[in-house]
This record gives structure tokens, sequence and C-alpha cells, in this order.
């Protein structure tokens, strides 16, 4: 988990600063469909590995936009509860981050109330060599470990520590299920 | 007028019986006297004067319409115009004509009518109430066409009588008075010349026209005209030898034959017509109606035959027609009915002739699609309609009409492949020819392509037809119901212009031949240089597709190939590469050498074991191999053999009975190139075992250890078995020779008692019998494959089934005396219909043989692991939906596309529901949480 939330930043970092070289700056037509043969091999191996409690899947036929579902991992506060988040890719894909929000409400110390999550990963530590894949178990491990030393949502940061129960409280009055009707 | 009051009239001069004259003439009116005037003094003024001069009129007024009133007679033919000279023209009617026409009696302007008026109203009278009766009971009720030239004549005679009857006394008392004072006046002032002249001629002109007028009202206009321009229709048809399918017969059908003859008359008939002013506008409107039809009639009756022999035009013949043959007839009657010279302008002609092309053209157009199925004997009309898209809004119509033909004759479900493929083909040679760049194919085949694109068969049928060979292959194979188009095989062999790909022509600057599309293109129109049908066929679909389709194919067919040198699978391949480029077609290229190599070191190896055995590669069982492991990248630039990717495993042959001389040849394929292999695992023949692992060692040996994974079920094998009464020999499949080895084989263990059971039905001519569980269990084989060989053995008459699911082998053929004469057997022994299953059998086995190359139902239950997957992921992420919602998903995001329908998709989800993974409610489906 910790090798998922904090990679070895060194090789990555080499990596992605040599890929940005060499990729040309124009020429937004290829790149793009770079993008989508790169999102389609992705979807591909999420598929065939279908690693529980993450999922994703695009939204529509440009692949640019998909949406994600995480559950809770257990024994932290977020057990049971699952989340939707949505992912939007750059054209520069791999070598710019998605941009991930969480979708669904959630209490946690470093993500803010609009969804927008404080993950180096997915700022100043991307490299290209993350995948949906990863950044999606990053994610369910931060909800498990968030990182209090630089919290968005100060309160929880300091309940986290203090007053698990509580902590508890907020989390679930905050989580709210998808309208979607049962089947 | 009877004769007395003629008498009578010519002593004392009375009013005109007919007439009442407004004053008499023995009480003139003398007029009041002014107050203050004398009374009745004799002078009496100045309207005394006046006075007079009213009487006088009104006496030369009854004299005159008295000698000019027309015969009240009415009409008929013998005594018409006779009456009218009786009248004696004395010298009071003369004073009286003059006084009243020139003298002082001439009606003043807009007060008192004249004389000439009159007489117009007299005219009148007379024929609406004695010659208008007469016309009505030609015109009244419908013209049939039979008596239409007859009506026009007798109308024209009639009116012509009359008109005769109406001029004469107007010619010869009237006009004669007022030409003479034109004359005199002409003398005494020339100032007053040109009026005076041009008033008599008025007055004849304005008489003659009141009178056109009068008849041509009498008759109904619309009927008349009709009736007129059928005349004509009818007599242009004769003229020109028109056949015209009415059946209502010609007009005198036996002057069919005189044309000058007829048209003499049809001229008369008209001057007749235009003399009593029934020409002009309203007959030369008819006239135009009816060369317009005749122009319709004579196309369709002269050149709707297409010349299939001589394959030529008609358009230019059609232009001599309409310059040689319609339009001095149209001169010759507008001459007539426009009563000048009328010479017809070449720009008239030219503007006659681009009519008659169009209705060629349009009448060919509709018939477009036959021409395409008959091309290309049909040339001559395709060439046809070539000329006739010059005429504005051509193209549009064309490509209407034929697309509105083609998606009811050709795109149904009725159709089929083959035959759509054959006629695209068609239409692609002949709209090259119609027009040679290509807009109006685009837009004409535009349907074609997409319906064929529907076609779950189009691609087969193509690359199949491609790998035909037209020349050794039977001609019974193409009908119009094979599988193979003989179209695209002939198209196959003709030399290929190069096929210079994807280049985008609009960005080669230095092109010094670059022409601008046509204005009319669609903006994906690509100009195709060549007439290439190869290309447009392999343009129904994106390269990538076809390329998946030809290796499919190609493997197939390689894995079942005879021929050990490959070659027909080389050339076609080679073309094929000439044309969709090298690049593209490099898996072939490998699955066309691996075949070639396995024989080599199939003869290396075999060699080696046996070198003193001819190299016979008689029994071949070729087998693929797939990579057992994902462990490397099949293809990297570090790897000298990638060809080879690591695992390669190869498929024994296996030869049966005699086990000391078989010869097992393997076909090493390169998996990673090669479409998806059937790889239904059993266990072969234990001597056929023994030789895969030799080979094996031997293989490892030559290719450094390199390993090979066998594919069993792909093999194929020579196999001679000796029965009792007879020796079998047959090619067989891999399976189906395990199969009845398996026979021979002892039962593993001691055989369950059900199955003994199936013996004692036996008779003495059975041997072994084994039951299907135990055959799967034997070889460890798919129940389904055990059966299809099962079945395939029955067809061969080598087992019989004699329970279900308990098969024996038939050592001695029942007699088939014994099995033709009823009753004979009466042991129960069903051989009779044992015979005939078995043989409806073996031909529903043949069926059956399934390819080597997994098809796309195989592959559905391949890969719905991975489908499943999808579609859980799907639902997990983007909420509920409805099947064909996720079909359309389905079909974005697989990788190689998802070539299934919405009803798969559904049945996949029914799936899961049942698994309880999903849910659904009415047509929506949902992750179950």
């Amino acid at each position: 988990m910790d090798s998922l939330s904090n990679p070895p930043s060194m090789s990555n970092a080499d990596m992605a600063t040599t890929e940005a070289k060499i990729s040309p700056p124009s020429r937004s037509a290829s790149s793009n469909a770079n993008v989508t043969k790169r999102l389609q091999t992705e979807l591909m191996n999420l598929m065939m590995s279908s690693t529980p409690g993450i999922s994703a899947f695009p939204n529509d036929e440009n692949l640019l936009k998909w949406t994600a579902t995480i559950d809770g991992p257990a024994d932290t506060p977020y057990a049971g509860l699952s989340f939707k988040l949505s992912f939007d890719f750059p054209t520069t894909y791999p070598l710019t981050p998605p941009t991930v929000l969480f979708k669904t409400p959630i209490y946690h110390p470093n993500i803010d109330f609009s969804g927008r999550i404080c993950l180096d990963i997915l700022k100043d530590k991307w490299s290209a060599i993350y995948n949906v894949q990863s950044v999606l178990l990053s994610l369910q491990s931060l909800l498990g470990e968030p990182n209090n030393s630089s919290p968005l949502n100060g309160q929880a940061a300091e309940l986290w520590d203090s007053d698990p129960a509580e902590y508890q409280r907020l989390v679930l009055a905050r989580h709210r299920d998808d309208e979607e009707t049962e089947l | 007028m009877d004769h007395q009051s003629l008498v009578f009239a010519s002593v004392f001069p009375v009013p005109a019986l007919s007439h009442t004259t407004p004053t008499p003439i023995s009480t003139p009116e003398l007029g009041f006297t002014a107050p203050g005037q004398s009374f009745g003094g004799p002078f009496g003024g100045a309207s005394a004067g006046g006075q007079h001069r009213e009487v006088k009129r009104n006496l030369a007024w009854s004299t005159a319409t008295r000698f000019l009133s027309l015969p009240k007679l009415p009409y008929d033919e013998g005594h018409l115009g006779a009456g009218v000279v009786h009248i004696h023209k004395g010298k009071d009617v003369v004073d009286a004509l003059e006084y009243l026409l020139v003298g002082e009696g001439q009606g003043e302007e807009g007060k008192e009518e004249s004389l000439v008026d009159w007489y117009t109203n007299e005219v009148r009278i007379h024929f609406v109430s004695y010659v208008h009766p007469a016309l009505r009971s030609i015109w009244d009720n419908e013209i049939a066409c039979q008596n239409a030239w007859g009506a026009l004549e007798e109308t024209q005679q009639i009116l012509q009588q009359v008109q005769q009857l109406y001029l004469q006394p107007f010619n010869s008392h009237i006009l004669p008075i007022l030409e003479h004072e034109s004359a005199n006046t002409t003398s005494s002032t020339i100032r007053l010349d040109t009026t005076a002249e041009d008033q008599h001629m008025f007055a004849s002109w304005k008489f003659q026209r009141d009178l056109h007028g009068l008849f041509a009202h009498a008759l109904p206009p619309q009927r008349f005209s009709k009736t007129l321009s059928y005349v004509l229709y009818n007599a242009g048809c004769r003229l020109f030898r028109v056949y015209v399918d009415n059946g209502l017969g010609f007009v005198g059908g036996d002057v069919l034959d005189d044309v000058p003859k007829l048209r003499e008359s049809i001229l008369q008939l008209l001057r007749g017509l235009q003399s009593v002013g029934l020409g002009e506008e309203q007959a030369q409107k008819a006239f135009a109606h009816a060369m317009d039809k005749l122009m319709g009639s004579f196309i369709v009756s002269h050149y709707m035959k297409v010349d299939w022999f001589s394959r030529k035009p008609i358009i230019n013949h059609l232009r001599q027609w309409v310059k040689d043959g319609f339009s001095p007839l149209v001169r010759q009657v507008m001459e007539v009915l426009a009563d000048e010279p009328h010479s017809v302008q070449a720009s008239d002609v030219q503007q006659w002739q681009d009519m008659a092309i169009g209705r060629l053209g349009r009448a060919r157009v509709e018939n477009l699609f036959d021409f395409i199925i008959n091309w290309d004997k049909s040339l001559g009309a395709i060439l046809d309609i070539k000329e006739y898209l010059k005429m504005p809004g051509a193209k549009v119509n064309l490509s209407n009409s034929f697309s509105h033909q083609v998606s009811r004759r050709l795109l149904h479900a009725g159709a089929t492949t083959t035959f759509i493929l054959n006629v695209y083909i068609y239409v692609i040679r002949a709209f090259n020819e119609l027009e040679p760049n290509g807009v109006l194919l685009e837009r004409a085949a535009r349907p074609i392509r997409r319906y064929l694109k529907g076609r779950e068969d189009t691609a087969r049928i193509v690359i199949s037809s491609l790998l035909t060979d037209v020349e050794d292959e039977n001609a019974a194979k193409f009908g119009p119901t094979s599988e193979i188009s003989h179209e695209i095989a002939a198209e196959m062999q003709k030399p290929i212009a190069s096929f210079a790909q994807e280049q985008d022509d609009d960005l080669n600057w230095s092109d010094m031949n670059w022409q601008p599309h046509p204005m009319d293109a669609s903006p994906d129109y690509r100009k195709s240089k060549v007439e290439d049908v190869i290309w447009f066929l392999l343009t129904l679909y994106d390269r990538e597709d076809f390329i998946n389709e030809l290796k499919q194919i190609l493997g197939d067919y390689l894995l079942r190939g005879h021929d050990p040198e490959y070659e027909k699978e080389t050339r076609l391949l080679e073309l094929i590469k000439l044309r969709l480029g090298d690049d593209k077609l490099q898996a072939c290229e490998v699955m066309l050498r691996d075949v070639l190599e396995s024989n080599r070191i199939n003869a290396s190896i075999n060699g080696e074991k046996k070198p003193d055995e001819p190299a016979k590669p008689v029994p071949i069982t070729p087998s693929p191999h797939t990579p057992s492991t994902n462990q490397a990248q099949p293809r990297t630039p570090a790897a000298p053999q990638a060809r080879y990717p690591a695992p390669i495993t190869p498929i024994a042959a296996l030869t049966k009975k005699p086990p000391a001389d078989h010869t097992l040849n393997a076909q090493i394929l390169s998996s990673f190139f090669w479409p998806p292999l059937r790889e239904d695992n059993f266990h072969v023949p234990a001597p056929i075992a023994t030789l895969q692992r030799e080979y094996e060692a031997r293989f490892e040996r030559v290719k450094g250890m390199r390993k090979l994974r066998w594919l069993p079920s792909l093999g194929r094998t020579k196999i001679e078995l000796h029965l009792t009464d007879r020796t079998v020999e047959a090619e067989v499949q891999t399976w189906q020779a395990s199969v009845i080895y398996a026979f021979q084989q002892p039962l593993p263990s001691s055989p369950p008692p059900a199955n003994r059971r199936g013996h004692t039905l036996n008779s003495k001519d059975q041997g072994e019998s084994r039951t299907v569980p135990q055959l799967v269990e034997m070889l460890e084989m798919d129940d389904a494959l055990v059966r299809n060989a099962l079945v395939f053995w029955v067809g061969m008459g080598v087992l019989q089934e004699v329970q279900p699911d308990v098969y024996a082998v038939l050592e001695t053929l029942p007699k088939p005396s014994a099995a033709d004469i009823t009753a004979t057997d009466t042991a129960g022994n069903p051989t009779t219909s044992t015979a005939v299953v078995a043989a409806a059998a073996a031909a529903a086995a043949a069926e059956l043989q399934p390819s080597g190359v997994v098809s796309t139902t195989e592959q559905l239950a391949q890969n719905k692991p991975l489908y499943r997957q999808f579609v859980v992921g799907m639902l997990t992420n983007q909420g509920n939906m409805p099947p064909a919602r996720v079909l359309m998903m389905l079909k974005m995001v697989v990788p190689g596309g998802f070539p299934y329908g919405v009803e798969e998709v559904r049945a996949l989800l029914e799936e899961l529901v049942e698994e309880g993974k999903v849910g659904g409610v009415g047509d929506v489906f949902g992750v179950r949480k």
C-alpha cells in the first residue's frame, strides 16, 4: 500500500521528464489517438485483472472521461461504503495526470467538500507509469491511511486521531448513496 | 323570305320583314317649334336637316338590312349558300348601302349602329340559330378517337360553308363600296390615303375576326383542342410508324402506308381549320401537345429496345430523327397554322433533341437496374444514359431512381450476398462507363455498400472469392447461391495498376496534374484513378477488419491445404499485398511462411529419422500450436526469431493401423500471428503420442530448445481400418481417427454392467462397442466432438448406433438384399433404417466438420468472461442501462470490436442475473450491490 500511495519518486520522475521532452507539442490528432489507445489498453487490463473493490469504465466513446467506483476498505471508517469518482484525461495523458474527483460526498482529511483530492501522485509526483488501476488503488489506500500532515479538511485530520467514533459518525453522515434505484 | 314578299317588296319598298324600322316612313318627325318662332314654317330651323337625315337613314337602313339579311333556313348542307343569290340587288339597295356605308348615313361613332355592325350581328344570330345546332350534334358528346378525324373534317366543312355564306354578301356588297370609297379618297386626298385604305381593310379584318371568334366559341374549346391534338398525334404516329398499344387502332388504318398522302391530308385538314379560324394559337397549342406526346410515343416505340448485340448507343439515331423527321413536320404544320413562313431554328432543333434525349434517358434510367444486371451486353443503353447525363438534373434523377430500384430489387433478405456483390461489381463497371470521375458511382453505390457492410458474410465471401482460382475451380461452384463470387475471383486475375495507398493527393504540392474534385462530389469523395473493382471491395470495410477476416480465412485455407507448395495461396497473398500494402499483411505472410517452413522442418526431422525412406509427405497432419505462456512480448526487435514466439506447438499426424511405418508431419505455427485456433484437447492414440514425443525431441534439438504445444484437434490423418469383410481407407481429422481408434483399445476399467447389456443385443456381426461417456472418459474429449466423430463414422458405415449413445463397430456390412426386403430380418435389427439414417448423418457430419479456425460464435463463448467483465464494469460505474446501450458501449470499448448483436448482450445479461451479479427490471439492468 505504501508503495502505491508514496511511490519511489526517483525513477518515475526521470521517466516523466524524458518522455515529456520527446513528445512533440503539436499534432494533437495523433496524440489523441495515442491517448485513446493507451486508455483502451488500460481498460482492457483493468477488465482482465478485475481487482476487487475497484472498477472503472469510460462514459462514452471518446474514452477521455471515465467513471470509477471504489469500495471503502474493510477495517476503516469507510468499510461498506462505495464511492464514485470521475476521471478526466487530458490529451497529453499519460504525460500529465488525469483530473480525479470524488463524485460521492466524502468526509476525509485529504479530500475537500467538492471532492478534490490532495494526493501527490495526482499532482507533482505523477508519472507515466501510473494508470487508472494504480491511481484507484492509491486512492483506496488513502481512505485507510490519510496523510494528516497536509489536510484539506482540518477537522477531519484532527478527529481521525482524537475521536474515531465522531469521525465515523461524520463519515456516515456525509456519505450519500447513489440515487440510482436498486435493481 | 318567300318569293311573294320579294316581289312585293321590289315594288313597294317596305321594311324588311324581319326588321321593324324604328321610324314610320309616312310620318316623319318634324320636330318642335321653338318658342317665339312661327309655327310650322317651311324653314323650321337647323334641326330640320337632321330630321331629314334620320328619315332617310331609316329608309336606307331598312332597305339594306332587308337585302343583306340571311336566309332563315336551318342548316342543311344541300341548301346552304343557295338562298342568297336570288335576291335582286336593285338600285335602291345600292343607294342605301352606299348611303349607309360611305355616305351621310354612316353611323356616328358611338351613337348609331353601323351597317357592318348590324351585319355582324345578323351573322351571329344566324349562326347561333341555324348552324350551331349542327355543330353541337357533333361536339356535344365526347368524340371517340376513331371519329376524331371525321368530326374535325365535318366541322371544318360546315364552318367553311357558312363562312362562305356569311362572307359572300359582305365581300360582294359591302366591301366594294368601302373599297371604292377609299379609292376615291385616295385620289382626292393623298394625306388620307393610308387611313382610308386601312379602314376598309380593317372592316374586313374585323368582320373576319368576329366571325372566327364566333366559330371558335361555338365549339367546346377543350374538347376541340383535345380532339385536334389527338388527330395530330395519331397522324404523327402513322407518319413515323409508331406502334401505340392502346388497343384502339388507327383512324383509317388502311392508309397506313401512304406517308406522303397522309402528310398531305393532314396538312389539308389543318389548312381548312386555319381558314375558318380554328387555327392560330389554339391549334398551335394542340399541335404542341400532340408533338410532345408523339415524341414520347416515338421514343417508347422505336428506341426502348436495347441493342444487346452491337452494344451501340442509339442516341445518334434519335438525334437524326429529330432533325430529319420531327422538325420538318413541325415546320410544315406551323407554316399552315401560323399563316406565315415558319423556319425552324437550329436552336429549336437542338432543344427538341435535348428533350428527346431527356425522355429517352429517363426511360432508360427507369430500367437501369436491369441494364446493370445485364452488364456488359447493355453497354448501348448505358451509353445512352451517359449522353442523357449531360442534361440538367439528370444526375439527381438517376441517383434517386437508381437507389430506389436498388432498394426495391436488390437490398433485401431474398438476395444472396454473392448476388449483391456481383451486382455491386457490375454497378462499379457500368458507372465507371457512365461517369469516369466516380461521383455518381459513389452516390449510387452508397446504399449498396452500407447494406453489404451490414451483412455478416460479406467479408467472408469477398475473401474466399479472392482466394479462389477461377481457372481451376469447376464452374458449378459459382452459382448465384454459392458462397463464391465468380466476378470477384475473375477480377482478381486482372493485372493490377499499382495501388497507391492513402496518399493524400491534395497535399502533394508538386502534382502538376492536380485537379479539383468535381463540383458535385461529396466531402468524402476520393478520386479513384483506376477502375479497380477489388479496391472498391476492399474499402468496404476498414482495412484492419478486412485483414482480420483475411487471416481467419487464409488460416483455414492453409491448414486445409493439400498442396505442399501452397502456390496458390502465395500468389494470392502477393496480389492482396499489392492492393492492401505490405505492412498490414505481415501476419498473413508469417502464416504462409509457417506452413512452408513446417514442410522443411518435417522433411529434415523425418529424414533424420529414416534417411533411407523417400521423403514422401503423404499423411500430413497439420496442427497449430499457440503459445502456452504469454511470457514474452511476441515481437521485439531484439528477438531475431520473432516469427516463432517462444512456445510453438505443432500437432502430430496420425496414421493408424500398421503402426510400423507411419510418418508424423507437423505444422509449426507462430501462434501470435494466427487467428484463434481450435484448442480442444484429447488423447491421441498411443502410437501417435509416441511419435509426437519423438518429433518434439528432435525439434527441440533442431530449434534450440523451443517447445512445441500440440493442438491435436487440427490434424489430419490417413487411416486404414481392417474389418472382417472389408478394409476402409480414409483421410480424416485427428479427432475422428482418435475416436475410431478408441474402439480398438481395451476399455480402461471393467465396463459398467449397464453398457454390457448393449452387447447382448448385438448380432454376431458386431464388434466392439463403446458408449459415449466411455469415449469421453477415455479420450478426455469434448462430448460434442465425440458425438460428431461418431456420427461421421456411422456415416462412413464403420459404426452403428445399437442403442442410444451406444455405438458398435460394424464388422460385416449387412447384406443389401436382406436390408431391402422387408421382414426378412425379424430380429428387429433396424438395418435399413440405420443405413438411411447413416446416410443422412454423413451429410450432416460433413456440414458439421469444424474448421480449424474458431468461428465468431465460438469466439463468443471463449471471450465470454472478458465480455462479462466489461458488462459488470460498465454497469458498476455507469449505472443501470438497457441492453441496447450496453451493446453500444461494448462495441466502442471492447478491443477489436464486439461483433454481436443485442440478443447476445441480453443473453449475457440474463446469465449475470441468474448468477445474482446483476439485477434487471424490465429492460434495464444494473449491478446488484
